[in-house]
């Protein structure tokens, strides 16, 4: 089999995690992030590719060109994911599983943050363990694929 | 001494693996159980497991966790969409929990988009399978997916 890949994607305002709402979202930038991901990767034996925007649009491109390259996402939408239908369409078009992830836990927050439209259309969401929620869903994917 | 965690499983959890098997999947509670034990003997975590299909034995399990469980894995089952005297619990007891569902409860029906506990936990994950117990494991007891501690 070759070598898993999977897309993680994180969605607006998440290149400031460590500057912003540190109270909320912890210390520790995006970057960490990212280089936590790979260093497990590479111990499951998969490899990650690490993306982040602002815009909707790019990320729903790079949902597009998910399908063939990728086996699977882990997605923060930040909060694209409590409004935009045009993500989840996308993320239903991959035909990939998706894992949700959120850093807080949205339930403990704002109403308006309790319900994620992407949701529905992953295969599951993994909220409120900081950084953690990522990691946790890189083992979860691997754990889906499996053969 | 080893970290102490109690799995809770609500209503018709003890029916896992004979009911909805679409839903739910195959394995029945005791699967998963052996599961979970394999990852937290990995942890070095001492594990108890409670079933109860009564919502005040549940409040009381989560009670008696009060200064003597270091987290909780709670799947309360449809519990979790209505029940304020568990949510209380919860809170009363002043124990990390984090809530379980086996099915990604927002590819359901609505009544089971909310849940009145989500606010008192530390975290949810749903829709992962019996994996999704292991995971919360991992996400209470260990530090070291932390990326900042790796």
């Amino acid at each position: 089999m070759r070598n898993r890949k999977f897309m993680v994607l994180s969605g607006p305002n998440l290149n400031l995690l460590g500057t912003r709402k540190t109270s909320i979202y912890g210390q520790g930038s995006l970057q960490d992030i990212h280089e936590g991901l790979k260093r497990r990767a590479q111990e499951l034996d998969v490899s990650v590719e690490c993306r982040q925007y602002n815009n909707e649009g790019s990320l729903i491109d790079s949902l597009q060109e998910a399908p063939g390259e990728f086996d699977g996402v882990i997605i923060n939408a930040g909060a694209l994911a409590h409004y935009s239908y045009s993500l989840r369409s996308a993320i239903g078009a991959t035909l990939l599983p998706c894992i949700e992830v959120f850093i807080s836990n949205i339930h403990a927050r704002e109403e308006f943050r309790h319900q994620s439209v992407i949701a529905p259309v992953c295969v599951g969401v993994i909220a409120g363990f900081g950084k953690k929620s990522y990691l946790l869903a890189l083992e979860a994917l691997v754990n889906l694929t499996n053969a | 001494m080893p970290k102490r965690v109690v799995v809770i499983h609500g209503p018709n959890l003890n029916m896992l693996g004979k009911r909805e098997v679409g839903i739910y999947g195959g394995k029945s509670m005791e699967d998963i159980n052996l599961e979970v034990a394999a990852e937290a003997a990995r942890l070095n975590v001492s594990l108890e497991f409670f079933q109860s299909n009564s919502e005040g034995e549940l409040v009381t399990r989560i009670q008696q966790c009060k200064g003597k469980a270091d987290g909780i894995l709670l799947n309360a089952g449809a519990y979790t969409h209505y029940s304020v005297a568990l949510r209380d619990a919860i809170s009363a007891s002043e124990v990390p929990t984090v809530e379980v569902h086996i099915s990604n409860i927002y590819k359901r029906e609505r009544f089971r988009h909310t849940s009145f506990i989500a606010p008192v936990c530390i975290g949810q994950i749903c829709g992962l399978g019996s994996h999704g117990y292991v995971i919360a494991l991992r996400a209470l007891m260990e530090e070291r997916l932390d990326p900042w501690l790796v």
